[in-house]
């Protein structure tokens, strides 16, 4: 089955881990939040993981599910 | 201590916040839904408000609806009623009240009726009413208005004489125009018969029988009814006696309501709800109201402009004073009512959680209504209520939460004055005060301690309201025992609180003296220091002074001697409104919380004076000049609209100078052995989005350790981020020589992990 993703950024090359000095890729992360879990997919490091939430995410979408959570 | 958040959307636990004896009780203290005088004065029920309304809006036919829906003959009740709506009018406790019946009579010239004829299906069972008064005329009307089928037996020959017989004072045009509705009935009449030898041959031809007073008593001479119900029970009939036009067409309304009881095989008596005029507890104020007199009403515009007289009685002295309230549009009562559901709905969406946290705590409310209807109790308790449950979200309150474990913590300074062993006093200038003007509150205890005998220690931190108002009671019961062990060692001394808000806390936490730093002025008398001003000022009452009659005066009386010309604004004293911090709103709600200031300020022009750090500070970030009276008395200036951060740098740097400068010990500003600076645009996102300097400094330390960052291509920037608490962090900077220039910074509180 596929799996449903809530919200997908590619990171188009264009950021790099200076850990690990390679190139994010899309992969697969998950928001968790007042023990609700959001399957995303998001910029990773394929070697160490750092997840990588872009501004706009964190004040966007993911600010909106919060408040929306906080109020459940 | 420390905050974590421990709510998951998934644990179902619930306690009601009290009984519903309790909500009712509490409820029933608003009467903003109480009828208006006239209204309740009508036992007939007419809207009369709602007919002044559409009178003065120029709607005549609504009026006439209105006026139509309580009587089948307008042209007799609007000339001949008593008018109880009239003497109960408020406006006649100033001037004249309105006149009603005139405006009845308007609506009834100019409105024009609604076609079309009832939809309601006729009845089965037949009524016939024997005998012409007043009130068998308007049961017979009443009666055809339920659908059954009527008839009218008289010995009057026509609908005109039948009219003017049983109204004589009418006109012979409106006598005319009710004979016109008379026939317009669906009544069958028997003219010119005689009444009593008819009910005899008559009356078992039909399920319902009525008759005119005399009529009845004739048939049935002693005859007794009950008048409550106008029927006679032993006869199985409909009548009774009346005085008065207005009696006579309510009598026909309780009449009317036992045809339908009798007609169901039921007690008259039975479910009959409530008839008749009522007693209202409304209050409404007339401040502001000028006594007027009666306009004459001769045609369609005078009778607009007495209709507009009306005040349209209702009670809003909350709202109007109110800036929560309003925002809202929301009465004591619903809200109440809205809340208490909140608080005791398990799942689903918590629409309240916004209003509960929202409220200023501030107690205007209660002091403005007439019953004194405590709103922040309400909402506290519900807050309470919500965090037993583990419903309260934690982000709301996180940041002021952690704000007043700062002030208890890395910020916190408790000191004898050096040189006493024992002092007998300590001064507690509060959070808000050591935040925004540090200066201030050093020239006020270098003060103390100079002109006070007997030693004065010092302690700097947070009163606990935070915590309070938060509804976080383990948070606040531990923040109590410290405060109580801090004091107790420092041999539980008198408290000169320098805010009104921490007196009014720390007497509430059973501490046994507490005074304000005011009262303490008022004896020394004031300082060298103290700056003359001689120019008119706007008064602001702290909401934590409310009740607190001594200190309002002595505050005034201290301005006067600074040479203020204090100017009271409209609901000052125990009225005051919030400024916008109290309950934390100024954290939860910032757009309810700017509507608070807004209102403050709209009450006068003139530059503010205030006795409450956080009233100063918020006034002056809404461009109005404002000073707190120690800034006068010491003329040591507070900080103008300092940031988060710069609030927390001034509580730290507050203790670390007089550390220093009064014991001698040097406080250790950590060492980061970087530099970070920041570009406008972030200082500007920071403190907008409730991240310290603090905050982002421990990010940079984590990207130090582990070297963890992000290059952004397209802007050539590094990101970094860093959990504390429950919150993640990310860091927007650049490198620079001697460490980071930050561009942005920005957080969420969800937490993000890998997923296989
Ligand atoms: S002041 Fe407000 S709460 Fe009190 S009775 Fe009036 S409307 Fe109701
Ligand atoms: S002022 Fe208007 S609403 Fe108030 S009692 Fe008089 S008629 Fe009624
Ligand atoms: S903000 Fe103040 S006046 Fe308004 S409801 Fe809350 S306690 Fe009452
Ligand atoms: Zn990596």
């Amino acid at each position: 089955m596929a799996d449903k993703n809530y919200y997908t950024v590619d990171p188009e090359g264009k950021l790099m881990c200076m850990k690990c000095r390679c190139k994010l890729q899309k992969g697969k992360a998950k928001f968790m939040y007042l023990d609700n879990g959001f399957p995303v997919e998001l910029p990773v490091c394929p070697r160490c993981g750092f997840v990588y939430v872009p501004e706009e995410l964190a004040l966007g979408k993911v600010l909106s599910v919060e408040k929306a959570l906080e109020d459940k | 201590m420390k905050i974590e958040e421990r709510r998951s959307t998934h644990v179902y636990r619930q306690k009601r916040m009290f009984t519903k004896e309790e909500l009712e009780e509490r409820e029933s203290l608003c009467v903003h839904e109480q009828p208006a005088y006239c209204n309740a004065a009508c036992p007939l029920k007419l809207d009369v408000k709602a007919l002044a309304a559409a009178l003065a809006a120029g709607d005549f036919d609504k009026a006439l609806a209105l006026y139509e829906k309580i009587t089948p003959f307008p042209h007799i009740l609007s000339t001949g009623c008593e008018a109880p709506c009239e003497s109960s009018c408020k406006l006649g406790q100033l001037g004249e009240g309105i006149a009603i019946r005139e405006l009845e009579r308007a609506a009834l010239a100019y409105g024009a009726k609604p076609k079309g004829a009832s939809l309601l299906r006729k009845k089965q069972q037949s009524a016939a009413i024997f005998g012409a008064d007043l009130f068998s005329l308007f049961l017979a009307g009443e009666l055809v208005k339920k659908r059954y089928p009527v008839s009218f037996y008289c010995s009057q020959k026509d609908g005109l004489s039948l009219v003017k017989d049983c109204a004589p004072w009418l006109s012979q045009e409106a006598a005319e125009a009710t004979a016109g509705l008379l026939n317009e009935l669906d009544i069958a009449f028997k003219w010119g018969c005689e009444p009593e030898a008819a009910y005899w041959e008559d009356r078992e031809k039909y399920a319902l029988i009525a008759a005119a007073w005399d009529t009845a008593r004739t048939l049935y001479p002693g005859l007794e009814t009950d008048e409550a119900v106008m029927v006679c029970r032993e006869q199985r009939l409909i009548t009774g006696s009346t005085r008065g036009v207005l009696d006579s067409a309510f009598g026909a309304k309780r009449a009317a309501l036992s045809a339908d009881r009798l007609a169901q095989h039921l007690d008259p008596g039975n479910t009959r709800g409530e008839e008749g005029s009522v007693a209202t507890r409304l209050y409404t104020s007339l401040e502001g109201v000028k006594p007027s007199k009666r306009i004459p009403v001769k045609d369609m515009d005078s009778a607009m402009a007495e209709a507009a007289r009306c005040i349209q009685c209702h009670c809003d002295e909350c709202i109007k004073g109110c800036a929560y309230l309003r925002h809202y549009k929301k009465f004591p009562r619903i809200l109440t009512r809205e809340i208490y559901n909140n608080v005791s709905i398990i799942m689903g969406d918590h629409m309240m959680n916004k209003p509960i946290n929202a409220c200023a705590l501030c107690g205007q409310c209660s002091v403005l209504c007439p019953n004194g209807y405590d709103m922040a109790e309400v909402c506290h308790i519900a807050r309470q209520n919500m965090v037993s449950t583990g419903k309260m979200p934690l982000a709301p309150h996180e940041f002021a939460l952690m704000d007043m474990l700062f002030s208890n913590g890395e910020a916190f300074l408790s000191r004898k004055q050096p040189g006493f062993k024992k002092c007998s006093y300590v001064f507690f200038p509060g959070c808000q005060a050591a935040a925004i003007a540090p200066a201030t509150v050093r020239a006020a205890y270098l003060d103390l301690c100079r002109r006070l005998d007997g030693g004065v220690a010092l302690m700097l931190g947070c009163c606990g309201a935070i915590g309070d108002w938060a509804g976080r009671y383990e948070l606040y019961g531990e923040t109590v025992d410290f405060l109580g062990k801090e004091l107790g060692e420092l041999g539980s001394p008198e408290i000169i609180a320098g805010c009104p808000s921490c007196k009014k806390q720390l007497l509430s936490q059973g501490r046994e003296s507490v005074r304000g730093i005011w009262e303490i002025l008022e004896e020394l008398g004031l300082p060298e220091t103290a700056e003359l001003r001689q120019r008119p000022m706007a008064l602001h009452d702290a909401c934590g002074a409310r009740g607190d009659a001594k200190t309002q005066e002595s505050i005034r009386r201290i301005a006067a001697k600074l040479g203020c010309e204090i100017r009271d604004t409209p609901y000052s004293g125990d009225q005051s409104p919030c400024c916008g911090y109290g309950g934390l709103t100024q954290y939860t709600n910032r757009e309810v919380a700017r509507e608070m200031t807004e209102s403050c300020l709209e009450r006068s022009p003139l530059p503010y004076l205030s006795y409450c750090m956080a009233c100063r500070d918020r006034f002056a970030r809404e461009g109005r000049e404002s000073l707190h009276l120690l800034e006068l008395v010491y003329g040591a200036a507070a900080d103008n609209c300092p940031d988060i951060s710069a609030k927390r740098y001034n509580r730290l740097g507050l203790k670390q100078q007089l550390l220093k400068e009064l014991w001698g010990e040097e406080l250790k500003m950590e060492d980061l052995g970087f530099e970070v600076e920041y570009t406008p645009e972030a200082e500007e996102r920071m403190d907008d989005r409730m991240i310290l300097r603090s905050d982002v400094i421990q990010v940079l330390q984590h990207l130090r350790e582990s070297g963890e960052a992000v290059l952004e291509e397209d802007s050539g920037l590094f990101v970094t981020r860093e959990r504390l608490g429950n919150v993640t962090f990310w860091v927007k900077y650049s490198e620079t020589e001697k460490g980071y220039l930050v561009h942005s910074a920005y957080s969420h509180r969800m937490t993000v992990v890998n997923r296989l």
